[in-house]
């Protein structure tokens, strides 16, 4: 037999997906014996496109490519070409889909005998299968038809709960959205024929498209994949389409679709059109950082814990754009390493965001499967009633959070090397606008820890609120597996990101050319060294012949945690010292005179962000309404208070669009389609004399 | 032989301008009746003449349908249908009749504009009998557009088709059996279905003046 090679693992993940949807369909009838086997198909296709991707990057091969037909259509050409950057992804799509059809095993159990299965996993099936389409079409035609079946696919899976009105609508916006996305990427890939002749996807010479050209297909791409990424001010969908999907949809939406975005952005701006003009870095790194900060600020009020994480998503699709940004600024000013540093980050964070975000979304199942509900106001003290879910939440929490030795902090730390790496050279406005956004980064991560500090705190801390939390119990043991693996695997890559920097540097080369990892060298917390910031600067001439080497910022993580540490317990001894013996007492909380706490006197999640609401009210539009019912003023009988948060782009920009298009259309509507025959044989008319006029003219 | 087909061509042009200046349904079926024999006359001469030179009966077959079914059946089964219709004086038509056929005169002008300098119909005589057939089908268009009532639509469909015939007919001297069978059996259908249309039109709305169909819509 011949050796196994990434071709054929590839084909081997492909049919075992599409396996996968055709045993849905057969064993539709029984649903037990369908959620079985389709997910076991999946496990076994993810396992396959692991291997098939890893195999790839390690093997040295620059590429490989698998023809299963040839399209008889013309321009069209339905050929998949597996490089390192789609490799990485495949990985980072596998890793996660593989994790996430353990937990459906567990997950849809919930749903037998009530819905549809079969129906759930052929789609379920199709859409994992769409997104390694997206990730492997080596034909823009090809890869626009995979995009759309991605997003047909999962719009069908975000509103697999149709009965409910709140899901058609998100499943409304979503696809709406995600349309319109699709739209500005159709006229890009036109564009890119009126100007090559070709559809592939083959990197274009600088002067086969002029400068015009390049800059309005770079808005249409980056228009059409901000709104995949739900990059503000794009994002609307995602905080409805994410809470509104099942739980193991959401993470696979949250955790690897809105990346195709980011490869998209790779594949077309960075690979297809090449670097060129600096303002357009510019416009990614301010995208990124709005979506960033705003995102997180959003996340941050939220009560419903789906509604936080679909937030937070739009935050770390700004940290990856902040990445990208750097990258490509890095890119037109010839520093290649520090554009390989920043592509590192970036690549690195999706990876990341991938395993916590969702590891996050299946634990927020998890929760929601256990307790059936997603308001943390009506959850709290789950950590006893579901311990192991808990400890998942946590590590999860701890990695987006970018808590030491959790993964989550590797990506946002080069991220910010690369920031700094960039900022010593430039100009004066591109220095402030990277000190800004390393600025900005800093505050969306403390905004970010404390954000998960109340998901984590309000709903698996404290009382129990309601009677559902209070009688939540485990999950089955393939959802907790599922969970198990992705927060195992983010401890992992925070303690060996070597091995996933190896990877990614693959991707990083292939697309920039340059290799940041030399630098990046060492193992476990060595990664956390300084980087030497010496070889990436130019040599400052003095006058006279003597050159110098400015001097490396020593920032050590390692030396910064030690330091920490130290710190901690000196302020241990310092207490033990003069604090006095330490005591242990038992009982029970001082209750304020009342006869028993009870749930209501706890903290609460509006509560919680109450400081930070006031803080940024600007970005809510938040109005509070105080009722009083009862005679008198003085003693009202009881009090309702309601607290409205908007958000500024739906109401200042989406709902007075979506009223003038509506207006609009109702009046060309009474113009053009009078309901008079005569008028529609007229249109006819005049489009045959205008068709021949022009044959006359041309 | 090109100068008859030039004088019929003309004919039938003038028949068209004939039906646009008509008021009232009964003449327009005659109308129509005189530019379909005028057409199954120009088949006839075609035929002859391919009988003599080739010895092939097909144009002729075709001249005969259109006798049967463009002179006689379609004309009586445009004359039933209208019998049905409750016979009620209106205005059939949006602008007058002089201003109707100066706008027809501007489609013959403007027919002859675009199709003089198609290529492969170079050559003076056969440019004129397809401009004049063009023209033909432009006018039965625009006789449609002008007509309120659903029998106007009718008539204005049929001459679209006689246009659209004789244009091919002059182009090609003849096209394939198979084809005219073809068209001819599509145009019976599409009578049939429309005589049913307007009746039941009729039923409901107590007209087939096609304004009322406004209020269908949403």
């Amino acid at each position: 037999m011949d050796d196994i090679t990434p071709e054929h693992l590839l084909y081997g993940s492909i049919l075992l997906y599409l396996a996968a949807a055709f045993a849905a369909i057969l064993f539709s009838r029984s649903h037990k014996l369908c959620t079985i086997w389709s997910q076991v198909l999946c496990i076994a296709g993810a396992a396959a496109g692991t291997a098939s991707s890893v195999a790839l990057l390690f093997s040295g091969q620059e590429s490989i490519t698998i023809s299963p037909f040839e399209a008889s259509i013309p321009y069209l050409s339905i050929s998949m070409t597996l490089d390192h950057l789609s490799a990485l992804f495949l990985l980072i799509l596998s890793i996660l889909t593989f994790c996430v059809s353990i937990y459906s095993i567990g997950y849809l159990s919930h749903y037998h005998g009530k819905r549809n299965i079969g129906l759930f996993q052929f789609l379920y099936a199709s859409f994992i299968l769409s997104m390694i389409l997206v990730f492997t079409a080596n034909h823009a035609i090809f890869f626009f038809m995979a995009w759309e079946i991605m997003a047909v696919v999962s719009y069908f899976l975000v509103v697999f709960e149709s009965e409910k009105e709140e899901t058609r609508k998100a499943g409304l916006i979503y696809v709406v959205m995600t349309h319109l996305g699709s739209a500005f990427l159709l006229m890009a890939i036109m564009l890119m024929f009126y100007y090559t002749n070709s559809f592939a996807l083959t990197p274009v010479s600088l002067d086969q498209i002029p400068e015009s050209g390049r800059n309005i297909m770079f808005l249409l791409f980056l228009v059409g994949f901000a709104t995949k990424a739900g990059v503000i001010p794009l994002h609307i969908w995602l905080p409805y389409a994410h809470p509104a999907a099942p739980g193991n949809v959401s993470s696979l939406m949250s955790g690897i679709m809105i990346k195709t975005a980011v490869y998209g952005l790779l594949r077309f701006v960075f690979f297809y059109l090449g670097v060129s003009s600096p303002w357009w870095g510019v416009l990614i790194l301010l995208l990124g950082v709005i979506s960033a900060v705003l995102g997180v600020l959003y996340a941050y009020i939220e009560q419903n814990m789906k509604k936080l994480l679909a937030y937070s998503s739009i935050e770390n699709m700004g940290i990856i754009f902040i990445g990208l940004g750097v990258g490509f600024l890095a890119l037109t000013q010839e520093k290649q390493t520090v554009a390989a540093l920043a592509l590192t980050a970036a690549l690195l964070h999706c990876f990341n965001h991938t395993l916590f975000k969702g590891g996050l979304f299946l634990s927020v199942g998890s929760v929601h499967y256990a307790t059936h509900t997603k308001n943390m106001e009506e959850l709290g003290g789950l950590i006893k009633k579901m311990p192991v879910t808990a400890v998942f939440f946590l590590c999860c929490s701890l990695s987006i959070a970018a808590v030491v030795p959790f993964n989550g902090f590797i990506g946002e730390w080069l991220t910010y090397q690369s920031i700094f790496a960039s900022i010593a050279s430039g100009n004066a406005a591109m220095n402030i606008t990277l000190i800004l956004s390393a600025a900005a980064l800093a505050l969306t991560g403390a905004l970010a820890a404390a954000c998960f500090i109340k998901l984590f705190g309000i709903s698996f801390l404290g009382l129990p609120r309601s009677e559902q939390a209070a009688q939540a119990k485990e999950v089955p043991f393939s959802m907790n597996l599922g969970t198990g693996v992705l927060a195992t695997l983010c401890l992992l890559a925070g303690l060996f990101p070597q091995t996933m920097i190896a990877l990614i540097d693959r991707a990083v080369v292939s697309v920039v050319k340059a290799s940041a990892e030399p630098i990046l060298r060492g193992s476990f917390l060595d990664l956390y060294r300084p980087i030497n910031f010496s070889a990436l600067l130019p040599e400052v001439s003095f006058s006279g012949s003597m050159t110098a080497k400015p001097a490396g910022i020593i920032a050590a993580p390692l030396v910064a945690a030690i330091a920490m540490i130290l710190l901690v317990l000196a302020a241990l001894l310092v207490l033990r010292l003069f604090g006095g013996a330490y005591r242990e007492r038992r009982y029970g909380t001082w209750d304020c005179g009342f006869k028993e706490l009870n749930p209501r006197m706890q903290y609460t999640g509006t509560a919680f962000s109450k400081p930070i609401k006031i803080v940024f009210k600007i970005f809510f539009r938040t109005s509070k309404d105080l009722k009083r019912s009862g005679d008198d003023f003085y003693h009202p009988k009881a009090m309702e208070y309601t607290i409205v948060n908007e958000s500024p782009f739906e109401k200042y920009f989406y709902i007075p669009l979506l009223a003038w298009i509506t207006n609009w259309s109702r009046r060309l509507k009474f113009m053009i389609q009078t309901g008079s025959v005569h008028t529609y044989l007229l249109y006819i008319f005049v489009a045959v004399l205008v068709l021949m006029l022009y044959n006359r003219m041309v | 032989m090109d100068s008859y087909f030039d004088i019929l061509s003309a004919l039938i042009l003038l028949s068209s301008f004939l039906l646009v200046s008509h008021k009232r349904i009964k003449s327009y079926i005659k109308t129509f009746r005189i530019q379909s024999a005028l057409i199954a006359l120009t088949a006839g001469i075609m035929g002859i003449d391919s009988l003599i030179r080739e010895g092939s009966f097909d144009i002729l077959i075709v001249c005969v349908i259109i006798v049967l079914l463009k002179v006689i059946y379609i004309p009586r089964l445009l004359y039933r249908t209208y019998g049905t219709v409750e016979y009620k004086v209106e205005k059939d038509f949006y602008l007058n009749i002089p201003l109707l056929i100066l706008i027809c005169c501007g489609l013959v002008v403007f027919a002859y504009f675009s199709v003089s300098n198609i290529g492969s119909l170079d050559g003076a005589h056969l440019n004129l009998q397809v401009v004049n057939s063009f023209s033909v089908i432009l006018i039965g268009f625009f006789f449609m557009i002008s007509r309120k009532k659903a029998i106007g639509q009718m008539i204005g469909f049929l001459v679209i088709e006689n246009g659209i015939f004789v244009t091919a007919f002059f182009s090609t001297h003849g096209m394939p059996f198979v084809v005219d069978i073809g068209i001819f059996i599509d145009m019976i259908t599409a009578i049939l279905i429309m005589g049913v249309m307007v009746t039941r039109i009729n039923e409901k709305f107590e007209s087939i003046n096609l304004d009322k169909l406004k209020n269908l819509k949403g």
